[in-house]
């Protein structure tokens, strides 16, 4: 397109004359008029995303607590950044983060292609069945971390469904599932999945309508059988769909924070502190500025190296996907 | 025959998969159904129904009550208030930030975006990967963005203005605060989706109105604007809804002034009394009924933003 945009000598019609000043005829030429956008939202970023970067840094070098006077802060060096790496909390928070993103984004992409498949295989209720496996992916998580914990509460539905199972073992059925650490982890992945496999199921839903019939087709016609036809065709078409399901739902569930605070507060004990949890915690709670400061920008360079690569495959996987729909 | 036999066969397996494919897809719709009928029929239970047990499928006195609660104007009077909730959490507050915040954040957003979108579409400003470093925003953790941001609103800025200027402004608590920050965090969203909306507009359009003697601001008001129009609506409600479930950066970056609905809903969670099941599961109902009708209309752009576009149908 830019090419095109300056190939070709636009005429300056007198009907233009009429309205353009001079300041006005600089602004629509196109050296300037292309930048200003660019400029706006550049200045944007730079203001709210790069210098408060540059101040917490800044931050992060500093010996200070929230509950004092800023100006009794003094320059204490890499104090900071020595604690949050000695932090066992932090790593275990951080552990903990990777850990219900793998299980939570592992499930929901199984989960989804499974539907997906099954879905795309349907004709006269597709329309129905999309419709209603999208709606948890609109509904606010805040009120999907209320709606789980009204299910996990000890005189709630999930408890009553247990009953004569675990009634036959001698136990009271009214379990406090969210006290228990590995019940709580799980209760947590539930809620993720819950919400989530409304995506992947969408982006697969999409990437299976975008398969190229005449390929399937051709392979059926030459004699394979249904599984060879999955697995040898479909799959690999089916490829960037996956590529971008992963990318975009492990970037999201590392970010795990709302169901968190509505489901067990980092509870019991630190078993479902999440990474971002522990930050809120030491920030917004025990007013630990500068060691908030110092583990955000730690937690960010691990994230880069994360979010670089998951650029480098959506630039990678783009061009794939583009080339298979028409 | 054998023919015969082995069509029946087969008609007879088609029959039983579909009856197994169902069955799969009935059973997740139970799924994703039940946590959003327990939440509405909890909404119509008073107070003691609210923790029975054995629970109640179904409000046995279906009351009113709670909605009336959180819609109450001022303060409670006696027939409303309840032991375990004497204070009063209206919601008309939440509501009336969530939508002012969220509207407004959403229309910068999407006057930025768009504008930037065109530029970026029309003469590649920026370098070839200028759309997918913009992503790098949208990737970064929000908690990471929430302590810098804090550190920023709350402590530079009054500290550097009343160094400066003798007046301490502070954007900590403040509409135009998370506006910023609401803005600043969707622009990549509307960016991405403006960029597949404008880059389907044929550029020989423009062209031909350029060569007609049209100016700039011209053509896009006349040409573009127009075209891209139902992409522009698509992509405030995404925008839309995606302020309105925020709750990261409303929690920290707001108390006590502001508060959107999230954080007002969270509140319950701590409240000093116990928790409120009943009017939480009203505030959960009426919050969730907008954005689950406004995602419908755009149901099938859904994919489009929340995959940046990398997926196009």
């Amino acid at each position: 397109m830019a090419e095109t945009s300056t190939s070709f000598p636009i005429p300056t019609p007198s009907a233009n004359n009429r309205t353009a000043s001079g300041l006005g005829r600089w602004l629509a030429s196109e050296r300037v008029f292309r930048l200003i956008p660019f400029l706006i939202v550049e200045g944007l970023f730079v203001l709210t995303i790069l210098v408060p970067f540059a101040l917490t840094i800044w931050i992060s070098l500093l010996k200070w607590r929230a509950n004092r006077p800023f100006e009794t802060a003094r320059f204490a060096g890499v104090e900071n950044y020595q604690a949050v790496l000695s932090n066992d909390q932090f790593w275990l928070a951080l552990g903990r983060t990777f850990y219900f993103a793998g299980v939570a984004v592992a499930l929901e992409l199984i989960i989804g292609f499974l539907l997906a498949m099954l879905v795309s295989r349907c004709t006269r209720s597709r329309r129905l069945y999309t419709t209603i496996f999208l709606v948890p992916m609109m509904i606010v998580p805040i009120v999907v971390g209320y709606n789980f914990s009204m299910i996990y509460i000890d005189s709630g539905p999930l408890n009553q469904i247990l009953a004569p199972f675990v009634e036959s073992f001698g136990v009271d059925p009214r379990i406090r599932w969210l006290s228990h650490p590995i019940a709580a982890q799980w209760g947590i992945i539930i809620a993720d999945i819950w919400q989530w496999t409304s995506l992947t199921f969408l982006i697969f839903l999409s990437g299976f309508a975008a398969l190229p019939r005449q390929l399937v087709n051709a392979a059926r016609v030459m004699g394979a059988s249904p599984w060879q036809t999955f697995w040898r065709v479909e799959l690999p078409l089916l490829k960037p769909a996956i590529v971008i399901a992963v990318i975009i739902r492990s970037m999201e569930a590392l970010k795990l924070f709302d169901p968190v605070v509505l489901l067990t507060f980092g509870g019991p004990g630190t078993s479902t502190q999440t990474v971002a949890y522990f930050l809120w915690e030491q920030v917004w709670v025990f007013n630990k500025f500068s060691f908030g400061a110092a583990a955000s920008i730690v937690l960010l360079i691990i994230f880069s190296i994360l979010i670089f690569a998951a650029i480098y495959m959506l630039i990678s996987q783009r061009r794939p996907v583009e080339g298979s729909t028409p | 025959m054998a023919a015969e036999a082995a069509r029946q066969r087969r008609l007879r397996r088609q029959r039983v998969m579909r009856v197994a494919r169902h069955a799969i897809l009935l059973a997740w719709t139970g799924v994703i159904v039940f946590p959003i009928f327990w939440m509405i029929s909890t909404s119509f239970k008073d107070a003691g129904e609210w923790v029975a047990w054995p629970p109640h499928w179904l409000p046995h006195q279906p009351t009113l009550l709670n909605y009336a609660q959180i819609f109450a104007f001022g303060a409670l009077d006696p027939t409303l208030s309840r032991q375990a909730t004497e204070q009063a959490f209206t919601i008309w507050k939440g509501l009336g930030d969530a939508a002012l915040v969220c509207t407004t954040a959403s229309l910068l957003a999407l006057l930025l975006g768009t504008f930037l979108a065109y530029a970026i579409s029309r003469f590649n400003v920026g370098g070839k990967y200028f759309r997918h470093t913009i992503l790098l925003i949208r990737m970064i953790p929000p908690i990471v963005v929430a302590i810098s941001i804090l550190i920023y609103y709350a402590i530079i800025i009054p500290y550097a203005t009343t160094a400066l200027l003798g007046v301490r402004i502070s954007m900590f608590d403040t509409y135009a605060g998370l506006v910023l920050i609401y803005t600043v965090t969707t622009l990549p969203f509307v960016i991405w989706m403006m960029l597949s909306f404008v880059d389907e507009v044929p550029y020989t359009l423009e062209h031909a109105a350029r060569l007609m003697g049209a100016g700039r601001i011209e053509v896009i008001r006349r040409i573009v604007l127009p075209l891209v129009a139902s992409g522009m609506v698509v992509t405030f409600l995404f925008v839309f809804i995606l302020n309105w479930a925020e709750f990261l950066l409303a929690l920290t970056l707001t108390h006590p002034e502001v508060t959107t609905l999230t954080v007002l809903l969270n509140k319950f969670q701590s409240a000093a009394e116990g928790r409120l099941y009943g009017p939480q599961a009203a505030i959960g109902t009426i919050v969730t009924i907008p954005v689950v009708v406004l995602g419908l209309l755009i149901q099938k752009h859904l994919v489009k933003g929340f995959s940046f576009g990398t997926i196009r149908k």
